[in-house]
């Protein structure tokens, strides 16, 4: 993998006497698809939102090599943001909007615009305000990709998308970023980030909890383990010796017995929870 | 920055139309209708113009409204003072917080324009529809002077729209700083500020102890009965003025430039 293409120092953002971020320090490397979890309120958007340079903060965030906070303009060229909420001008029709932020970008975006719509089948000729979230979106991705960027910053992007057209938006991320791209995913949807990303930084309530890599963050040595003992259920998660969980299990009578590693779930749910320390 | 201005004026453009031609059409309408008054005017005129305070107030004491240049100073002066000075305000009131109101800020400000440029394009653009607001009412008012084959002095028409134009410009820049500090539309207060600041100066020509504090208002050297009578404007009214628009601009930047966006 290549260079940092984002880097995050120190980023802590209060609103008011309200925490925000708190001391976030991360880094995306070239060609990444980089998974940004956390539960809501943990301060992702605002992370996100700092990027962008739509809020003031404390600490440090380049891009490209370029501080955000005096060259966001510049940084912003070779950018696509998506939106949680893909609102946009409701007046105005599809092919206006889109033409609006190539225009904006001083770019001649038409011919990979045309490709977008056609593969998430976007009717261009629509007004936005008759518009689904889920076609606000996909207007949304076709804004963001047009330009062909360097950095993708996605947030929630697939909530309210079909699962054809999330299939197709996954489709098209791994194109850029075979390309030369990276992504920066900020998601909810946890298979979506076992299947897609390499990496992944995990927030909760304005703090980072956990980076590294998927592989790393899923190795732990917790086990699931379900047993039928004295002919009742149980379940749980066991992190511990093995030869004392044998010896504790020997003393009833063990009619079924199954170990497995936990799933992607438990253990991202275990960083979001108070207790995932 | 010419994509933004363009695409501010595309917004803007329906609500110029209808605006203009809603106070234009009001004016002309008055304008037509002084011919067939003349004879009613006349006698009404002597009875105006001897209402004491009033009569002051609205103009109605220096200028007869049995001419013409009496007649669209009182009438058409004061629905143009008013609705020129509402649509400024209405206009200039929701240029910035909309983007914040509308959640269309994370989609424009996500693309790479500095916020300097995007509130030099909107300030632009509020000029470009406040000067296209003036001349399609003046065009009107002319439309309306031709058809009763009377006008007033071109020179003074000239001067009052130009006047009207400005304190335009004033309220504007006065709505557009408080749009920057706003994230929610707050449509009622700059409608009541454009008509709190045409009661402060009708309150100003009434009670003799504001008179002094008149030139605070913007209405103070837009006031028609005034230049259609020829009187001096003051020219503090002229500085004051000149200094609020410098501040507001300079407020709309400094705040504008440094505010969290809401999401």
């Amino acid at each position: 993998m290549g260079e940092k293409v984002l880097e995050i120092k120190n980023l802590t953002k209060h609103y008011g006497k309200h925490r925000g971020v708190e001391d976030v320090s991360f880094s995306v490397k070239e060609g990444d698809i980089f998974g940004f979890l956390g539960p809501n309120g943990a301060g992702k958007s605002t992370t996100i939102r700092s990027i962008l340079g739509f809020l003031k903060y404390e600490g440090s965030i380049s891009v490209f090599g370029m501080d955000a906070r005096y060259e966001h303009e510049k940084i912003l060229k070779d950018v696509g943001y998506m939106p949680s909420e893909a609102m946009f001008y409701p007046a105005m029709k599809v092919r206006d909007v889109v033409k609006l932020a190539a225009d904006i970008r001083g770019l001649d975006c038409s011919e990979e615009a045309g490709m977008l719509f056609e593969r998430l089948k976007v009717d261009t000729g629509r007004r936005i305000n008759e518009l689904s979230l889920g076609n606000r979106k996909k207007v949304s991705i076709v804004c963001a990709m047009q330009h062909k960027p360097k950095l993708f910053i996605f947030d929630e992007p697939t909530s309210g998308l079909d699962p054809l057209m999330q299939n197709t938006f996954f489709e098209l991320i791994e194109e850029y970023v075979t390309g030369g791209a990276t992504c920066l995913l900020s998601t909810h949807v946890l298979p979506e980030v076992k299947k897609y990303c390499k990496n992944v930084a995990i927030m909760r309530e304005g703090h980072l909890v956990g980076t590294g890599s998927v592989a790393e963050l899923m190795h732990t040595n917790s086990k699931r383990v379900a047993a039928v003992i004295d002919g009742r259920r149980e379940e749980y998660l066991y992190s511990g010796d093995m030869n004392s969980l044998i010896e504790k299990l020997s003393h009833g009578d063990v009619s079924e017995l199954t170990v497995t590693d936990p799933s992607i779930d438990e253990i991202f749910m275990g960083y979001y929870s108070e207790q995932g320390n | 920055m010419l994509t933004l201005l363009k695409h501010e004026l595309k917004q803007e453009y329906k609500s110029l139309i209808i605006w203009s031609l809603s106070v234009g059409g009001i004016g002309l309408l008055c304008i037509c209708l002084f011919t067939a008054m003349t004879d009613d005017m006349a006698s009404l005129s002597e009875s105006f113009s001897n209402m004491g305070a009033f009569s002051d107030a609205f103009g109605m004491s220096t200028l007869g409204i049995g001419t013409i240049a009496g007649f669209f100073a009182t009438e058409v002066g004061t629905v143009h003072s008013l609705g020129s000075a509402m649509y400024a305000a209405i206009t200039a009131t929701l240029i910035l917080s909309k983007e914040e109101d509308g959640h269309t800020g994370e989609f424009l400000y996500s693309l790479p324009v500095s916020r300097f440029k995007a509130v030099t394009a909107k300030l632009i653009s509020l000029l470009i529809t406040i000067t296209m607001f003036t001349v399609i009412t003046g065009i009107l008012y002319a439309i309306g002077f031709c058809v009763i084959d009377e006008a007033p002095d071109t020179g003074l028409f000239v001067r009052f729209m130009l006047s009207q134009a400005l304190m335009d410009v004033e309220i504007m820049l006065i709505c557009t700083a408080f749009s920057a500090f706003q994230k929610k539309n707050m449509l009622g207060a700059g409608l009541g500020m454009s008509l709190v600041l045409y009661a402060f100066d009708l309150m100003g020509r009434v009670i003799p102890d504001l008179k002094d504090a008149l030139f605070i208002g913007p209405f103070s050297y837009s006031n028609a009965s005034e230049i259609f009578a020829e009187k001096d404007i003051a020219g503090s009214a002229y500085v004051f003025g000149i200094a609020v628009m410098v501040g507001a601009v300079i407020l709309t930047y400094a705040k504008y430039m440094k505010k969290d966006l809401a999401s």
